[in-house]
């Protein structure tokens, strides 16, 4: 927030007419926000019967598939492109299956890359409100003998509802401030973000009124989308129940089968081919010959000293607000400020990242704090950027535990540190997934550690912007791979140490 | 909070301090600091004659270098800036952060010779159009031909975020003028995509995606020496290329002055003129130098150059973006 401030102390409003009636300002607005909506509606109605076959189907590979998911959103953008070129280029394997080339340059291959990267976000954000539903309604379900769409229909639908509108806001944010994959698939000009012309207003021209004023405009409207949305998510009414016991299957028939199986078949179609082609350089030689590299430790170092303390701080700064939230909420007139509390969190995504940064970087000239303490800078950038996503984490199973047990922590007197101790066993898969999340958003990050940059930070996905920027396009394939295995490895020990075994997701 | 790391980088900073007083804090892009760029051996060189360090602060880019001291301003620890370029020179000037060098310039190869107070250049080339001989049978033999030939997938960069996209838009005004516009609009046609970086749109030629992308003719000395692959040209161009050139500057408020001023001069030095070819895959500015490598001499040769007076490039750089933007969109 300060730091935002900051670059606002830069601008004098006075001189905002002449970018008022900038045509092409307002093109770029009406495309972000068309591109947008079509990437968020897609992802979610993808995701929506994704996650439900998930949830009720166990196969081989679920697993897998499911740890893939999560780190779909932290490939680093130049490697996502060129895996979905390989698919769907002109010389890709779509061509050469069905004869013809895929549009993929404009908004088809705009929406194929945002599909790509939010949809396994949603599919995993849908699935932990599954994780919400008591087991004693799949009892009942199971006993009543539900078939898989009335069960959708009566118990699902009304866990989903709550989860939907944040969900979408979250994708749409996302994708309307996407900038490498906007530019690289959009085919020209025509198709471009307003984070283009912040980019160009604070890198190359300086100009830090121009660029406060258009990411004042990116927050309003953002905000505007936000408060439409929030107008029609319901009430947050979690349920009192949280008996968890065996679980019996459901009563399966034709329908659901055939949706489960278009569905998956869809999702295996889109999302897997570029994750192969990504994956593919692990068999070359070249591969085992890039690991020999001693940089490459230091960056894969370099990273995890930056991530694991920025997902730790993540998580601090998410569970506080997040309990004082919860502490206020379904109290009189109390639900007002836990749903400010809430979108405090968001807002972050509005703000574009490189502003954020460049304010900060202000900030802390003004105060007189130099670089120097770089790190820590980054760490701490890091951090607020995952706040978003630790909050949709942690906030549902936060608010559930409060409901059913509220009461009787407060007759019992047990407050702060024991309450968490006794709740731990409760939320500790919410607590992984949100660490988890925090760590690898920070690991894949680039644009904060490349403005703060300095010696000892050269993390991971900057060595692979070394390579490709020095013409070693097929080594910093092999280095992105490093880079998925490593998070998937990240993910895999967070969510096993911290959450537990019963970790399913 | 992790005690033991806050204590060792503690330790470090200390340490850091402590060496200040002999380090040469040298601002570049990422590629020429990384372990293949010419980085590592301009430093070895460099510290064996001047009994000092040298630091090299990797940024994302060129305009990275400039907007990291235009937010440091009077305070960086910046001695040198090194990997600015022709286009960034007047901008630069006008934070009124750079001090005026005193290297002797006039043996210095570049285009119209050389005479700036503030910069002195590393490294130059020109841009041009990189098409794969094996694909493309009759490649485009002037800028005119890449506008023009509606089946020639075309790549380029944007010149709001890229240098080469800048340098292209140079290119088309100083072959166009008064008409860039129309050839923009007849360019749209064709074009692939317009990335962000050079990086993207180079990778996605690579991967097939178009019949020519816009980099450097030296370009395709990279595949020859570091991967001994023939196939990648780079297109004549008949009405002239326009030149890159790549330069160095000093900070006035620089930490260490003596030891700047010192790597200022070492700049057009042999040590350090001989290794931007296969470091940077790009030509030197001197000629008191080692042959460049053999796949130097395939490439197109700049008979004609083509350039844009700096003053006039600043003042109207923004419109020429606006009106590659209106052409474009249109």
């Amino acid at each position: 927030m300060a730091a935002f401030v900051a670059l606002l102390s830069y601008a004098s409003p006075s001189d905002w007419g002449r970018f008022i009636d900038d045509p092409y300002i307002w093109r770029l607005v009406r495309f972000s926000f068309l591109q947008a909506s079509l990437s968020a509606l897609l992802s979610m109605a993808l995701a929506i019967p994704v996650a439900s076959c998930l949830y009720h189907r166990r196969f081989a590979g679920r697993q897998t598939l499911l740890n893939l998911f999560a780190v779909s959103m932290v490939v680093p953008t130049i490697v996502a492109i060129l895996g979905i070129v390989v698919v769907y280029g002109r010389h890709g394997w779509f061509t050469s299956v069905f004869g013809f080339a895929f549009p993929l340059y404009g908004l088809g291959g705009i929406l194929l890359a945002h599909v790509f990267f939010n949809m396994p976000l949603a599919v995993r954000v849908i699935l932990q409100a599954y994780g919400l539903i008591p087991d004693s309604q799949w009892r009942l379900a199971s006993q009543l003998g539900l078939s898989r769409w009335q069960a959708f229909h009566l118990i699902e639908w009304s866990y989903l509802k709550k989860t939907l509108p944040g969900l979408f806001l979250l994708v749409f944010m996302l994708c309307f401030s996407s900038f490498a994959v906007v530019l690289s698939l959009g085919g020209g000009p025509r198709s471009s973000t307003l984070e283009v012309a912040i980019y160009q207003a604070l890198r190359f021209e300086f100009d830090l009124n121009k660029a406060s004023y258009l990411s004042l405009l990116q927050v309003a409207i953002c905000s505007t989308v936000a408060l439409a949305v929030y107008k029609f998510a319901p009430a947050v009414r979690q349920d009192v129940s949280v008996y968890q016991g065996q679980r019996l299957p459901l009563r399966s028939g034709v329908l659901p089968n055939v949706i489960d199986g278009l569905s998956l078949s869809v999702v295996l179609l889109w999302v897997l081919p570029p994750f192969i082609a990504i994956l593919s350089p692990i068999v070359s030689p070249l591969f085992w010959h890039t690991l020999q590299a001693n940089d490459l430790w230091w960056s894969v170092w370099h990273s995890v000293r930056i991530a694991l303390p920025s997902g730790l701080l993540a998580l601090v700064i998410g569970l506080s607000i997040a309990a004082l939230a919860r502490s206020v909420r379904w109290r009189s007139r109390g639900d007002w400020l836990a749903d400010k509390l809430e979108q405090s969190g968001n807002l972050v995504l509005m703000v574009p990242g490189l502003v954020l940064a460049t304010g900060l970087f202000l900030l802390l000239r003004h105060l007189g704090i130099g670089l120097r303490h770089a790190y820590w800078i980054v760490v701490w950038v890091n951090a607020v950027m995952a706040l978003p996503f630790v909050l949709r984490a942690i906030m549902p199973t936060l608010y559930q535990q409060e409901k059913r047990y509220r009461h009787l922590y407060e007759q019992l007197q047990i407050f702060g540190w024991s309450r968490l101790r006794l709740e731990w066993q409760q939320i500790r898969t919410a607590m992984a997934q949100g660490l988890a999340y925090a760590v690898l958003l920070s690991l894949g990050d680039l644009g904060v550690v490349a403005l703060f940059g300095s010696k000892g930070l050269e993390t991971l996905p900057m060595y692979l912007f070394q390579l490709i920027g020095s013409y070693r396009v097929e080594q910093g394939g092999c280095v992105a791979v490093v880079l998925i295995l490593l998070c998937l490895a990240l993910f895999y020990g967070i969510t096993r140490l911290v959450g537990g075994r019963r970790a399913v997701i | 909070m992790p005690f033991k790391s806050f204590a060792v980088t503690a330790a470090a900073l200390l340490a850091s301090s402590i060496a200040a007083a002999n380090t040469l804090n040298v601002y570049t892009y990422d590629s020429f600091a990384s372990e293949w760029g010419p980085g590592p051996k301009i430093k070895t060189r460099f510290e064996a004659q001047c009994d000092c360090e040298v630091n090299f602060v990797a940024l994302d880019s060129s305009v990275g270098i400039l907007s990291r001291v235009q937010l440091e301003g009077e305070a960086s620890e910046a001695d040198v800036l090194l990997g600015l370029d022709l286009n960034l020179m007047q901008s630069a000037k006008q934070t009124d952060l750079l001090a005026k060098h005193n290297v002797d310039t006039t043996d210095v190869q570049t285009p119209n010779g050389w005479s700036d107070e503030y910069f002195v250049p590393f490294d130059q080339g020109y841009f041009a159009f990189i098409y794969d001989s094996e694909k493309l049978e009759t490649p485009p033999t002037s800028l005119k031909d890449v506008v023009e030939n509606q089946d020639l997938k075309v790549i380029y960069q944007d010149p709001r975020t890229s240098t080469p996209g800048l340098g292209l838009l140079l290119w088309m005004k100083s072959v166009y003028g008064e008409q860039a516009a129309d050839a923009w609009a007849q360019l749209s046609e064709h074009t692939v995509t317009v990335t962000k970086g050079w990086y993207d749109g180079y990778s996605l030629f690579l991967k097939g995606e178009a019949d020519v992308v816009l980099s450097y003719t030296t370009s395709p000395a990279y595949h020859m020496v570091a991967e001994g692959e023939n196939k990648y040209k780079a297109a004549e161009a008949s009405e002239g290329f326009y030149p890159q050139i790549e330069v160095a500057a000093m900070m006035n408020s620089a930490p260490n002055k003596a030891l700047a001023e010192e790597f200022m001069q070492f700049i057009l030095a042999p040590e350090f003129q001989n290794v931007v070819a296969t470091g940077n895959w790009m030509y030197p500015v001197m000629n008191n130098i080692e042959p460049l490598p053999e796949a130097f001499s395939t490439l197109p040769e700049a008979t004609k150059v083509l350039t844009l007076p700096a003053e006039q490039v600043a003042k109207q750089r923004q419109a020429w973006v606006n009106e590659w933007l209106e052409a474009t969109t249109r």
